[in-house]
């Protein structure tokens, strides 16, 4: 091999602290290496063009560029060889800035951990292969899953561009927390009046089919060609004759069904719609409540729905979907508060969550938009909200912060006051979080113009004192001790991850945190992206996240989606594992630890082999590393190539 | 041995079932057993069950799938039977396992130190406590207690874990809950350096004849070692104690979490390399972050042979 160096300067990034002239000049002397020079910024246009003309003048047939960090650069290089008509492959970085320059201040040693990595570099390369990505077609369609304000929005911007979209929502409707709303900060304009149009919308769209109580049960296959396996529950209605009339609902005897769309505040019947803007509107029967399938007597359902829908003997039915990307939209669930005993962990009827807090104050809710405390339904009078609970609190495992509660809780005060004039809110908070466009002076109107008294402190005990509770906290401001009798508490419980999103998260492939909530690709430059190719983010699923920004992230998911249904075949990445199947034992060691489902066990010439699907393969290593006798290889990280950088570097 | 007859008697049984059947009989003089490959009546009657029954013949099992075999364990031979299975090596369906109660077997090397020169062995008596070998007509008394393997010491699974056919009367476990690293845990408090220094040293007799290889009943790659390959070239094939080390470095990460402990390398090398410690240095990690031992549990799956997302006990996001 011929090998040409090119040791960038980067203006002094670099040269300020690495000798480059010398680092070139000791490449020079490398095995292979016939060309090696300093450049003051190789990526830039002459940078490249020296790249390029050296290739042709000393017939190179391998690159190395001393600069920065692959992240940065390496995409950019590799179309400059390329250019030259070199293999993209053929070309190694060596990261002398973020690894180099820019960790270290001698010169001297910098210069020579330099050489080092310009000399792993150039004997790794003398191993590369020129690789070629493969071409295949995808399938245009998009899975959402989830329909909270993140699903619907990547669903009606993708089904607009065009694209076939099937969603998946796990309750009978969608709309997510927000539908759960009464109004939305900072504008306190009303949930249903903005969310409920784009419900229809989703209901309505040519593009779209909705699965409403439905679960994912399976997902195979990759990018561009998964198939997805989708659980439709059974909800003992026949949906497409059910016209959503709710006589069923009404005539139903069961009435202590629970009701989860309304936070439990109130029950439902066994056979329910949860709201009356619910999309799909459809009745279903929960069957631990219904008494006709739990003890086969009743009926009344049936006999009063005038479309003849009901079928107690309907069984979940499962569909094959096949789409070539997803969107998870799976948003959030609230932390289990009931672990706060000194809240009363649960004990009291009169503290309430938040969300439940919203459904009191939904008109459309079970008290009518009427707050009432939910031991006697009188008007509170004193009601106190307590801040971050479950939320920036290691004792409890959730040392993160919700974001968007500082915001609702000062919303919900604001709501307090315009509900009953006479009431005094109080908030105990931490510290209050209100960056965002117009949030601050939100939560100062909150203060200033409807008289919230702000205590920052915790609350250290609730207990009951006549038909009253004792909320006894601390003012860290003023260093005293406070006392509230409050009529109403109000908790404005922090967000984990939705129930059951690590259980999905397995299925999709994706990675998720200690709280469930899925991994982007990068923090800063792939937010919505996942280490799945394929496979999109939108919402609270990747972390807490109020209605903008999840709807920024839905939009966002459907770019990414239009993106890359914009071509018609995608090409794999070669950077994949193989299997050399003369030294595979068939011991199925890698098949077991593959955890994309990459390797499947094939049959050749009547000996068990591994053989590793491209497309699904994410290049991870994992493999190689189990494979004892190393028959199974990634592709551009074989082990004679980073055996050759070992060598390079480590002398014995 | 009691239960001898018993073993004969189940495998008389079994045989007709099977293509095969290994055991063990005695071999070129009366201190050593060897290998026995049982096919018909005539064979059942040469097995012998003694001490010197070092042999673990779970080896030969991987190298014969598809057969019809029937193998004889010892406690810790089903170990590695218990492993071939977890790992799907082996298909429980084609092996019949006979197991029976072992007290231990002799460590020849042991013997050799005790007695020097052994040559011309002329007879090999056996008690329950002792052993008296005669050489070029000199009689040696020997405790078993002290020619006993190492590893017997310790056994905490005298008796076969897995077996079709059980003959004599089990042994309770010792003590199953604690595997035995005192040892090692005394070789672990020296310096880097001392550690370091006893591995080139030890290491640089070794001849490179993979007889710890082929003796491994995990060992299954055999012709396609590592050891020997260009493509990937982990070793090369210079006498150096570089690539001695490496090997048995290599070895070691291959067998983590995997190897039973049965001894059968350190047993096998020529020239004494204590290489089972290597083994149990990682079996004690995997034992520390996984709670997991090799070759116990049937139903187990090695933990560096599956995948998960989170281990229970390695954080790697810290709050
Ligand atoms: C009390 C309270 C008040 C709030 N007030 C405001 C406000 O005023 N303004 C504001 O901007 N934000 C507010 N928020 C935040 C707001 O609720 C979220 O930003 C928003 O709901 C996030 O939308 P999402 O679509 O990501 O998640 P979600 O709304 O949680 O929707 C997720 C959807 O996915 C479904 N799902 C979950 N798992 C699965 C699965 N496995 N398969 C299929 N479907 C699944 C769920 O059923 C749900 O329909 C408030 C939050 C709370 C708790
Ligand atoms: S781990 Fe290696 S030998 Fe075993 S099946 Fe996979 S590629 Fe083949
Ligand atoms: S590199 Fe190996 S383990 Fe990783 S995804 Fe590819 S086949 Fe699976
Ligand atoms: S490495 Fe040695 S002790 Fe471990 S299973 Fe193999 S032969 Fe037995
Ligand atoms: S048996 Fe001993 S000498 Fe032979 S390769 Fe193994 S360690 Fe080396």
């Amino acid at each position: 091999m011929k090998i040409g160096v090119f040791v960038c300067h980067c203006g002094s990034n670099i040269e300020a602290t690495v000798d480059t002239a010398t680092v070139a000049a000791a490449a020079r002397e490398f095995p292979g290496v016939v060309f090696a020079t300093d450049t003051m910024y190789t990526c830039s246009e002459p940078g490249q063009d020296e790249i390029v003309d050296a290739i042709k003048e000393h017939n190179l047939d391998g690159i190395v560029v001393a600069s920065c960090s692959p992240r940065m650069h390496e995409q950019t290089f590799r179309r400059t060889v390329e250019r030259a008509g070199l293999n993209k492959y053929l070309f190694e970085m060596a990261n002398i800035r973020e690894h180099v320059s820019w960790i270290g201040k001698d010169r001297e040693a910098n210069t020579n951990k330099a050489v080092d990595l310009v000399r792993m570099a150039s004997e790794k390369l003398m191993n590369n292969q020129p690789l070629y990505p493969k071409k295949f077609t995808i399938n245009k369609r998009v899975l959402i899953i989830g329909g909270g304000v993140a699903g619907i929005q990547a669903a009606l911007d993708c089904a607009d561009g065009g694209l076939e979209v099937v969603m998946v929502e796990k309750t009978s409707t969608i709309g997510g927390k927000m539908a759960k709303l009464d109004k939305t900060f900072p504008t306190v304009d009303c949930s249903s009046c903005i969310l409920g149009p784009r419900m229809v919308d989703v209901a309505q769209h040519p593009n779209i089919t909705l699965y409403a109580f439905s679960e994912i049960e399976e997902i195979n296959g990759y990018v561009g060609n998964f198939e997805i396996k989708v659980k439709k529950k059974a909800t003992y209605v026949d949906w497409d004759a059910c016209t959503g009339c709710g006589i069923c609902m009404e005539k139903c005897p069961s009435k202590k069904a629970t009701d989860t769309f309304n936070e439990e505040i109130d029950f439902t019947k066994a056979i329910n719609i949860p709201f009356a803007q619910a999309i799909p509107k459809k009745a279903k029967i929960d069957p631990e409540f219904c008494t006709m399938l739990k003890k086969g007597k009743c009926g009344v359902c049936a006999k009063v729905c005038p479309s003849g829908c009901i079928d107690y003997e309907m069984k979940d039915e499962f569909i094959t979907e096949k789409v070539g990307a997803i969107v998870t939209a799976t948003g959030f669930d609230l932390f289990d508060w009931t672990v706060y005993e000194e809240y009363g962990g649960g004990r009291y009827p009169d503290v309430i969550t938040s969300l439940q807090y919203e459904r009191m104050l939904s008109a459309s809710g079970p008290t009518g938009g009427h707050i009432k405390r939910p031991s006697d339904g009188k008007e509170p009078k004193d009601v106190v909200f307590i801040q971050c609970v479950g939320s920036r609190d290691k004792s409890v495992g959730r040392p993160y912060c919700t974001g968007f509660c500082c915001m609702y809780t000062a919303k919900q005060a604001i709501l307090t006051k315009d509900h009953l004039p006479g009431s005094q809110s109080y908030v105990f908070y931490m510290d209050i979080r209100a960056a965002g466009k117009l949030y601050d002076e939100f939560t100062r109107r909150a203060m200033e113009e409807y008289d919230t008294n702000y205590i920052r402190g915790r609350v250290s005990m609730i207990y009951p004192k006549g038909d009253k509770l004792l909320v006894r906290g601390a003012d860290t401001l003023m260093g005293t001790q406070v006392e509230v009798d409050a009529d109403l508490v109000v908790l404005a419980v922090g967000a984990e991850a939705s129930k059951g999103a690590s259980k999905l998260a397995e299925k999709l492939r994706i990675s998720y945190d200690s709280y469930g909530f899925y991994m982007e690709g990068h923090p800063k430059l792939k937010p919505v992206e996942t280490n799945t190719a394929g496979v999109y983010l939108a919402g609270a699923c990747q972390g807490p996240k109020d209605i903008p920004s999840s709807v920024a992230q839905g939009s966002a998911a459907a770019a990414k989606v239009l993106g890359l249904f914009s071509k018609d075949q995608l090409e794999s990445d070669p950077q994949v594992s193989t299997v050399d199947i003369k030294r595979c034992i068939g011991c199925g060691k890698c098949i077991q630890t593959c955890p994309f489902g990459a390797i499947k066990e094939i049959d050749f010439r009547g000996m068990i082999k591994a053989n590793v699907i491209e497309t699904i393969c994410q290049g991870c290593g994992i493999c190689t590393s189990t494979c004892p006798q190393g028959a199974v290889q990634l592709q551009h990280s074989t082990d004679n190539q980073i055996l050759s950088e070992v060598n390079a570097l480590c002398q014995f | 041995m009691k239960f001898q007859e018993e073993l004969k008697e189940s495998i008389r049984k079994a045989l007709p079932e099977l293509d095969v059947v290994i055991g063990w009989c005695g071999s070129f003089d009366p201190l050593h057993a060897t290998p026995h490959f049982i096919y018909g009546e005539e064979d059942i009657e040469k097995l012998e069950i003694s001490p010197l029954n070092v042999h673990n013949l779970a080896t030969y099992l991987p190298g014969m799938r598809g057969k019809k075999v029937g193998v004889v364990v010892k406690g810790c031979d089903s170990r590695s039977v218990v492993e071939l299975l977890q790992e799907k090596l082996i298909s429980r369906d084609d092996i019949t396992i006979f197991g029976f109660p072992c007290t231990g077997v002799i460590d020849q090397s042991k013997v050799k130190k005790a007695i020097g020169y052994v040559g011309n062995v002329q007879s090999c008596d056996m008690s329950d406590e002792s052993l008296v070998v005669v050489v070029d007509d000199k009689p040696h008394s020997l405790k078993l207690s002290e020619v006993l393997a190492e590893k017997c010491k310790s056994c905490r699974y005298p008796d076969a874990i897995i077996s079709d056919y059980f003959v004599g009367d089990r042994i309770a476990k010792k003590d199953p809950a604690e595997p035995n690293y005192k040892e090692l845990e005394k070789f672990e408090k020296l310096a880097v350096s001392e550690r370091f220094g006893y591995w080139l040293k030890e290491l640089d007799r070794c001849i490179r004849c993979y007889a710890c290889r082929s003796a491994c009943p995990l060992c299954v790659c055999r012709d396609h070692c590592i050891a020997e390959s260009r493509d990937p070239h982990w070793l090369s094939q210079e006498n150096n104690v570089r690539d001695k080390l490496m090997f048995q470095v290599i070895h070691a990460y291959h067998m983590a979490g995997r190897c039973t402990e049965c001894g059968e390398c350190q047993r096998a090398c020529p020239v004494d390399i204590p290489i089972l410690m290597l083994k149990q240095k990682m079996n004690k990690e995997v034992l520390d972050i996984f709670n997991y031992e090799a070759g116990v549990n049937l139903k187990d799956t090695p933990p560096l042979l599956s995948f998960k997302m989170e281990e229970e006990n390695i954080t790697e996001k810290d709050w």
